[in-house]
Parts: C-alpha cells; sequence; structure tokens
C-alpha cells in the first residue's frame, strides 16, 4: 500500500522489516532456534544458581548504589565504545542511506529510525545477560530487579546519542576520512580505559583505590542528591527510574533535533569516501592453486575490514567485566583457572568474528562457483585463514602460558583449537551480521550465531576450566 | 592496440578435456531438452549448439530466461532436466573440467570491494591454475589494454560502472577460455571501451574460442554475432544468421533486427 507521506512509524517499520527479513528469517533455518532456546534456558539456570548463591548477604543502599554505579559505569564505557563503531558503520556504509535521503523524506526521521537501530543492537547483548541476573532476582523476590528491562536500553539510547553527536561533529569538523579513524581511536581508548579500571587493584595502592570507590558511594549527608539518580534507577526505585529514563529521552531527542541535517551532509561526504589509491606494493601475488589464491584473498579481505582492530580489542575487554560480575570480583585474577578458560573464550570468539568477515565479505560467490575449483575448496580456505588470523592473535597469551604454566599447553591448545573449529563451523554457516548489506543485497549474517558462538566458546572454556581445576594431569 | 590474444599456447583445460568418441565432439557447446522451472516453467525444452570460433548471441525480452540458460551453462544452476556439453565434457558430470575451459561473466560485475583490481585478477588466476609468470604477463597485458593500469593498485569499491565492468571482462580473459559466457558485457562501456570489447571477443572467435552472449544492443547482436537466437516463452523462436532471421520473420531484407526482434516476440506473446 503506497501512502503518501513516509511517516516516522512507517520507516520505523521498513527498517524493522528488513533487519528481521535480512539477518533472521531468510538467512537461517528455523531449527537454529531449538539451541537458541536451549541456551537460554541454560543461562537462565546459571542466573538462578549465581543469585541464589548471593542471595545470603543482605547489602545497605549505600553499597548497593556502589555497586549499581560501577556497574553503570562499565556498562555504558562499553556501550559508548560499541555504539560509536556503530555510529561509524551507518555513517559510511553506503547502504540504503543515500537512497533515502535522495527521497523526499525528513532526513530527521532517517537518523531517528538508524539510531533506534543502533540502541537496539547496543543494549542487545547486555539485555540479555541481564535479563536472565534480573529473571533470577525477581524469581527470588527482588521485584525492583526487573527494572533493567527498561533502564538498561535507556542507558543505551543515552549512549547511541551520545555517539552520533560525536560521531556526526566529527565528519562534519574533519571529513570523513579522518573522522572514521579518530572515532574508531576514541572506541578503542573507552575500551582500554573500562579495562584498566578493572585493573585498578593491581598498580593502584588498595587505600587510594577504597578512596576511589568512595567516590561513588553516596554518605549520610548527600543520600538523596541527584548524582545517585542513575544507580537508583538502575536499582529499580520508581522515581529516579522515571526522571532517569526522562533524561535519556531528552537526550536523544535533542541530538536527533540538532543533528539530522549534518547527519545528512555527513552521510553524502562518507558515502564518497573512498579509500584512495594503495601506495604499497609493486610486485603481483600469483598463486599457483586454487586454495592458495582463496586463502591470500580472505585474509586481505580480514585485514581491510574497517575497524578490524578495534572491534578485536573490543571483543577482548568485553570479557572483563562478564568475568567480574560472575566471579564477583572487582579485580581478576591472573590464575590458570581464569586466564585458561578465557582464553578459549577468546580464541573461539575471534574465530566466529573473522570467520563472519570473510563469509560476509564474499561478494562474488558465484565467481568461486563457475571456477574449477572442488566445491569445499572455498570453505576450507575461509577456515584456514579465519584459524591463522586467530592463531596469530592468540600466540602472545600462548607463549605466555608457555612461560608460566607449561604443562598446561597441550591441554590450552587442545581446547583453544576445539574452540576455535566449532565457532569456524558455526560462523560459515551461520555469520554474525558485521556491516549494513549494500542496498539491494541481503544481509549476511544473523543475530542468533552471536549467541551460539558464545555458547560454543563458553562450552571449551568450561571444559578448559575443569581440566584445569581438576588437574587430570596431576593424577596420571 | 597492445592487445594479443594468447593463442599460441595451449589453452588451459584441453589437455584434461576427455576426447571421447562423441557425436558432438567438434561442437564448442550443446545444449539438449535444458529444462528449468522456479515458480513456474522458465526454459522448456531447449536445444542450442554453438561451434568453435562462433559468435551467438541470444536475446529475448526481459524475463524470458537468459541468465537463467546462461547460469545452468555455467554450471552455477542444476537443470531439471537435460544435458550440457562443453567441448565434449558434460557439465553436469564433470563440472570441474568443463568449468576449466569456461569463463563466465555475470550481468553485473561481482568483484571484491577490498580488493584492488590487481589482486582480483590475482584471485581469478588463481582459480583456475594459470602459471604465475603467465598471469602475471597476461595481467599487465589486459590492465594496459583496458587503460586500467593506472588504477590497479586501487580498491574497486571507488571504481565506476564501466572500470568494474573492465575489471571482471580482464578476469574473464586471463585464464583463456574456449568457451566465453557472457551476461550483458557491454554495459556501463563507453564507445571505445565496447569497441575494443568487441574486437577483442572477435579475436578470440578467430582464434578458436566459441561465444554467448546476451545482449539488449540489438545493434551489437546484429554487427558482432555471426548467429543470433530469440528466446521467448521458454524456447528459441528463431535462431541463425541476420539474413536469415529476416527471412524466418517474412521481412524484406532492408528490416533492421529491432523490426524482427519485435515481429517475432510480439507474435508470440498474443
Ligand atoms: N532464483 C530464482 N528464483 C525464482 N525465479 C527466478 C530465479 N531466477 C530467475 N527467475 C525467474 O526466471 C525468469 C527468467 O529470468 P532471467 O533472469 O533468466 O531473465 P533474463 O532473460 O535474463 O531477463 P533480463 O533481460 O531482464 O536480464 C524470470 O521470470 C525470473 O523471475
Ligand atoms: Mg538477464
Amino acid at each position: 500500500m503506497f501512502k503518501p507521506t513516509a511517516s516516522f512509524p512507517w520507516l520505523l517499520a521498513h527498517e524493522i522489516k528488513l533487519l528481521w527479513r535480512g539477518s533472521i528469517l531468510l538467512r537461517t533455518s528455523k531449527y537454529v532456534l531449538v539451541p537458541v532456546i536451549a541456551v537460554s534456558i541454560i543461562f537462565q539456570a546459571i542466573a538462578l544458581l549465581i543469585v541464589k548463591y548471593l542471595q545470603t548477604q543482605t547489602l545497605p543502599l549505600p553499597v548497593l548504589i556502589l555497586i549499581a554505579n560501577i556497574n553503570l559505569i562499565f556498562l555504558s564505557g562499553l556501550m559508548l565504545s560499541r555504539a560509536m563503531t556503530s555510529a561509524i558503520d551507518v555513517l559510511y556504509a553506503r547502504g540504503d542511506a543515500d537512497f533515502l535521503l535522495a527521497s523526499p523524506i525528513k532526513p530527521i526521521r532517517i537518523l531517528a529510525v538508524r539510531m533506534i537501530g543502533v540502541a537496539a543492537s547496543v543494549a542487545a547483548p547486555w539485555l540479555l545477560l541481564a535479563a536472565a541476573l534480573a529473571n533470577a532476582l525477581a524469581f527470588f523476590g527482588n521485584w525492583q530487579a526487573l527494572a533493567a528491562y527498561i533502564i538498561i536500553p535507556m542507558v543505551a539510547v543515552l549512549v547511541t546519542a551520545i555517539a552520533f553527536l560525536s560521531v556526526v561533529s566529527l565528519v562534519a569538523s574533519i571529513g570523513p576520512a579522518k573522522a572514521r579513524l579518530v572515532s574508531h581511536g576514541i572506541a578503542l581508548f573507552i575500551g582500554v580505559f573500562i579495562f584498566a579500571l578493572g585493573q585498578a587493584p593491581h598498580y593502584i595502592a588498595p587505600a587510594n583505590l577504597r578512596a576511589l570507590w568512595l567516590a561513588f558511594m553516596p554518605n549520610a549527608d548527600n543520600i538523596n542528591a541527584a548524582i545517585w539518580l542513575p544507580a537508583r534507577a538502575f536499582l529499580g526505585e520508581f522515581i529516579p527510574a522515571t526522571l532517569f529514563c526522562a533524561v535519556c529521552m531528552l537526550v536523544f531527542w535533542l541530538v536527533l533535533l540538532t543533528r539530522a541535517r549534518q547527519f545528512a551532509d555527513g552521510t553524502i561526504s562518507a558515502a564518497a569516501y573512498g579509500s584512495g589509491p594503495a601506495r604499497r606494493r609493486a610486485n603481483a601475488a600469483f598463486r599457483r592453486t586454487p586454495f592458495a589464491a582463496t586463502m591470500l584473498k580472505n585474509l586481505r579481505l580480514l585485514l581491510r575490514f574497517p575497524g578490524l582492530v578495534t572491534q578485536t580489542v573490543y571483543r577482548s575487554l568485553t570479557l572483563v567485566p562478564v568475568t567480574m560480575i560472575l566471579t564477583g570480583h572487582f579485580a581478576i585474577g591472573t590464575g590458570p583457572g581464569v586466564v585458561i578458560p578465557l582464553l578459549v573464550f577468546l580464541a573461539g570468539q575471534l574465530a566466529l568474528f573473522f570467520i563472519s568477515i570473510i563469509i560476509g565479505g564474499e561478494q562474488s560467490p558465484d565467481l568461486l562457483a563457475s571456477a574449477p575449483v572442488a566445491q569445499q575448496t572455498g570453505r576450507r580456505a575461509a577456515y584456514a585463514a579465519a584459524a591463522y588470523a586467530c592463531l596469530i592473535v592468540m600466540a602472545l597469551p600462548i607463549i605466555g602460558v608457555v612461560f608460566r604454566e607449561s604443562q598446561m599447553l597441550p591441554m590450552l591448545l587442545a581446547a583453544i583449537m576445539g574452540s576455535i573449529l566449532s565457532n569456524l563451523m558455526l560462523g560459515q554457516r551461520f555469520p554474525i551480521p558485521l556491516l549494513r548489506p549494500a542496498f539491494g543485497k541481503t544481509q549476511t549474517g544473523t543475530v542468533f550465531s552471536l549467541i551460539l558462538g558464545v555458547s560454543a566458546s563458553s562450552l571449551w572454556a568450561c571444559l578448559a576450566w575443569l581440566a584445569v581445576t581438576i588437574h587430570p594431569l596431576a593424577t596420571l | 592496440m597492445s592487445f594479443s590474444h594468447q593463442n599460441a599456447e595451449p589453452f588451459i583445460g584441453l589437455a584434461q578435456a576427455p576426447t571421447r568418441n562423441n557425436p558432438h565432439e567438434n561442437s564448442a557447446l550443446t545444449v539438449r531438452g535444458l529444462c528449468k522451472s522456479f515458480a513456474k516453467p522458465i526454459i522448456n525444452n531447449l536445444d542450442l549448439t554453438i561451434a568453435p570460433g562462433e559468435i551467438y548471441a541470444l536475446l529475448g525480452p526481459n524475463g524470458a530466461g537468459k541468465t537463467t540458460t546462461l547460469r545452468m551453462i555455467a554450471g552455477l544452476l542444476k537443470p531439471d532436466s537435460g544435458s550440457i556439453e562443453v567441448f565434449g565434457v558434460d557439465v553436469l558430470t564433470a563440472p570441474r573440467a568443463a568449468k576449466a575451459m569456461m569463463a563466465w561473466l555475470p550481468d553485473e560485475p561481482l568483484l571484491y570491494d577490498k580488493l584492488s583490481a590487481l589482486e582480483y585478477l590475482e584471485f581469478v588466476a588463481g582459480l583456475w591454475q594459470v602459471e604465475p609468470a603467465t598471469a602475471a604477463a597476461r595481467a599487465e597485458n589486459l590492465l594496459e589494454t583496458f587503460g586500467l593500469w593506472p588504477h590497479r593498485h586501487e580498491r574497486c569499491e571507488g571504481f565506476s560502472r564501466g572500470m568494474k565492468q573492465k575489471t571482471v571482462l580482464a578476469g574473464a580473459l586471463i585464464h583463456t577460455p574456449k568457451l566465453f559466457i557472457l551476461d550483458e558485457p557491454l554495459t556501463g562501456l563507453d564507445a571505445a571501451a565496447a569497441k575494443l570489447v568487441k574486437s577483442i571477443l572477435t579475436q578470440c572467435a578467430a582464434d578458436g574460442a566459441a561465444i554467448i552472449i546476451t545482449t539488449h544492443i540489438l545493434e551489437v547482436a546484429e554487427r558482432l554475432a555471426s548467429r543470433i537466437g530469440i528466446l521467448s516463452g521458454g524456447n528459441l523462436l528463431a535462431q541463425g544468421s541476420f539474413a536469415e532471421l529476416q527471412a524466418a520473420a517474412g521481412q524484406h531484407e532492408n528490416a533492421s533486427l529491432e523490426d524482427v526482434f519485435l515481429h517475432l516476440t510480439t507474435r508470440a506473446d498474443v
């Protein structure tokens, strides 16, 4: 049905329809839902166990506010880092933005829909994690915990508004090429900063550290001050939560109102942004076998993925707060019981990420299909390139393990291999969505594989953890 | 013109082609009883034979099934029934040996945004197992011919439509195929480039390659093709040289191919 004007709900419905059709329904079989549901149930069960374990002590309000604050800082820092890279994607991916902007639809509507999309994608993984915990808390009588369902999306809305504000302003002031560099840099810096904060106990004296944490904790005099409102909202108090939501929406709306015009300019100039002539390499690198040629092509696609470094570092850092939540410590130990499962998990996550870049960047599968090569060559070359990249990143930590816990090496290598392989097989079939598809092309990738990838990597990490803690080698 | 088609060296794949005692042995492409349906029948019992050295233009209205036919010949799409042989090699049972002799050019240039023109050629040459030294020499030659040499290190994402088309054409030529399957190869090319491509194709045909080409520019078909087939309603309405088509359509000899085409295809539709 054709409507005379492109209303905002119409555009939003269009965006959701594209996302849903492209990334979820068409690209996957419905059987993917079965493991996804299974994983969700397992997550929920783990959350119930954790909450049951933590239920034993009741904490005073100031301490609760401190915990909420620390969580908020980590959460919003990582979300901001993520939102910045997503905002760059939205501004730089040619997609259908050019098409929409060339239409008589107001730029503000397009920007609004894009920002909501980014907010949703930023909130989704955390909401998944928080929902399991919130459900569990509610199950044991803490109904306020369900506030997370509203507060986390609101934090995402706020953070997305800030990310767009900075990226659009950067594009307008220093041009698209530099803006991409600077934005990735900022995103990386935020991630590293949050990581450093998590490691604070290693290099800050305990007394100073206490002072630092106390700054985030209210005392009897100022407990009603406005600065504690976000934390109180997070804890599920009604009035603070309402106020917090109102502020987040207001900021979002203001960014939208003031930046729509710049968004239009930014997208158009960003869309015109090319890589420019490459300067290096005089000699051609012709390969004799199809496998070698395909592998080389894959490695090139991988290396040229915009934001490869940031996203790799980001993926490594995201583990830190998750482990902190799961272990209940603010600083991570460096014992093998923690480090080895983490490495196994990270290897799996990187494998999924790398293979998704390669599969997502496969723009002309028909070329390979029309070539005189065995059917499995393409798949094998994709596995090989992704695994190779993974092992390069993992080499340093693995060498570290060799020096400190060399007897763990065979077990570590086996678990890493298992984790990499299962994620490669998963990602080859269901890559995670990384880039907005070009206009008229279907999205490669599905959000479900994020969940499946996490569970496959966790499984191997669990096995590694069991192997480390039970020490089967010691009993032999 | 610096381009030279290296017909001095053996074609890749020629050595692998089994020299069975085959009735179609000296035809480049033999299609028999080809059928394909999607939601409804698209290709219905199509027969097609192309001899080496021949340029065959497949014409037809939008949606007639030209692209579908070419994809089946290239081994990208399984036909429902029928047989396809390329220089005596069955595409369905020995796809790799057949593909080694073919180059397929899709209707829209599929490249890799993140690869440069030269890197794309490296990839294609590797897929067809062209000897690296030979491939490097040919790549240089082709890039020069198409005027892409100054852009060889630039990524294809920044290329114009015509530059992309030239890059994929260079990719098709780098492994010196014996059968070219070209889906609208002249789209986006400027007059000079189109002329160049036409002369390259004529040269390849003179060297013994067979070429099947679809186009909507009837003038190209009229000038370039030695035989023309008009596909509509799942089968060939008519085929033959331009003069034969004129006669078949009952048109006088001054009639253009456009007149013949419209006469044949509209008659079939009603
Ligand atoms: N993958 C597919 N699934 C379903 N139907 C298809 C598919 N590919 C092609 N068709 C249908 O087959 C018919 C022929 O399509 P084809 O692309 O071969 O036409 P064409 O002759 O190349 O047209 P054009 O001149 O526009 O390039 C069309 O009706 C199209 O809808
Ligand atoms: Mg077509």
